[in-house]
């Protein structure tokens, strides 16, 4: 099949504002969007810059806007997205170069989470492991899905508006920590949560619970912490 | 170098949320509607005389009220749907339940009130 592609371009080295060159290219219906880039890369334009890695929806790099939504291109099929598309970088962090957006905020943000385990209690008597009850973990599970691609916090409206804002990919990463019973740090999270630029700024929009690739249900974990930030409780 | 990471009105707009999306955006409007009211009935009130009496006319106009009613009407329901989502997280999980109840509430709600103030401006 035809499929016609539009896509954001960008050269730093030439250009002032980005601009949309359109491409035709022969593919299949279950082709994923990615294949379609690499396609036009391959055999059309090979300066076209995106970032790709593993292409099976782990490594979390190829976060973009296809057909105006956020998915990841290699998640994304021809199918689904009908065989006009286009593709623009993510919103509210710095276009480097076509798709390709500066990630340096938003892992900023995200260490500020303190987004490991943080436990001083001495180890247990055998010296070993923390042991957690199955429930205890389920608690969690949900937030320990998540690939930092970027897709959720580039959706947020809130965070389009300001910058500063922590954005739901991080505090997803901060809900996992907060209500790990083996970490003793969840205080402190809160605080860092409480901050101006912390929970406060999430408008319930709900962009990052559907732009989510891992379906996780980002909006309810803000929820939860948005509760025990109020309550300090974490059950 | 690159581009600015500030994101226009118009791209804001043109990103295709889903329907939790629509809502944001109108109870920012509705938000907006009613500081234009407000301002509007303070001019009226202050200023009087013919300036005065054109703020009243904006504000009397019963298109104008349609809309303020909207932006109320909206900013309350939707509000209360925020609110109880926020007050209990589990309900998150029916997000999109709660927004067709919104509608479902809102929208035989601001039908009957046009009709009310339509057939008040236009048969009388």
């Amino acid at each position: 099949m035809e499929i016609t592609i539009k896509i954001f371009r960008y050269d730093p080295e030439k250009d002032v504002r980005g601009h949309y060159e359109t491409y035709v290219v022969e593919g299949d219906e279950n082709d994923r969007v990615l294949d379609v880039l690499e396609l036009v890369k391959g055999k059309s334009d090979g300066t076209l810059a995106f970032r790709r890695s593993c292409a099976h929806g782990v490594c979390g790099s190829d976060a973009m806007r296809i057909n105006g939504r956020n998915h990841l291109a290699c998640k994304t099929l021809v199918r689904d997205v009908g065989a006009n598309i286009t593709v623009e970088p993510v919103l509210g962090l710095k276009v480097k170069k076509d798709l390709i957006v500066d990630m340096d905020p938003f892992f900023d943000n995200y260490k500020k989470m303190l987004p490991y385990m943080i436990n001083e209690s001495p180890l247990p008597a055998d010296g070993r492991e923390r042991l957690q009850s199955p429930e205890d973990r389920a608690r969690f599970d949900e937030t320990t899905k998540c690939i930092l691609c970027a897709a959720c916090t580039t959706s947020c409206p809130s965070y389009w508006a300001n910058g500063e804002y922590y954005g739901p990919a991080a505090i997803v990463t901060a809900h996992r920590f907060i209500f790990d019973s083996r970490d003793e740090a969840a205080g402190e999270r809160l605080q860092i949560l409480a901050e101006t630029d912390g929970v406060a700024r999430c408008h319930t929009a709900y962009n990052c619970t559907e732009a989510c690739p891992r379906e996780i249900k980002i909006t309810k974990a803000i929820g939860e912490v948005k509760m025990a930030m109020i309550t300090g409780k974490l059950d | 170098m690159g581009l600015k990471r500030g994101v226009s009105l118009s791209a804001g707009l043109r990103y295709k949320g889903p329907s939790g999306y629509l809502t944001y955006i109108l109870h920012r409007i509705g938000g907006l509607g009613m500081a234009i009211f407000i301002t509007v009935h303070l001019l009226a009130s202050f200023i009087g005389g013919r300036t005065g009496g054109f703020f009243n006319g904006i504000y009397e106009n019963w298109a104008f009220q349609i809309f303020i009613f909207f932006c109320v009407l909206f900013h309350a329901i939707n509000g209360l749907r925020i609110t109880i989502l926020d007050l209990w997280p589990k309900l998150l999980d029916y997000q999109k339940e709660a927004i067709w109840l919104e509608w479902a509430v809102f929208i035989p709600l601001f039908g009957i009130s046009v009709f009310v103030i339509m057939n008040s401006a236009l048969g009388g």
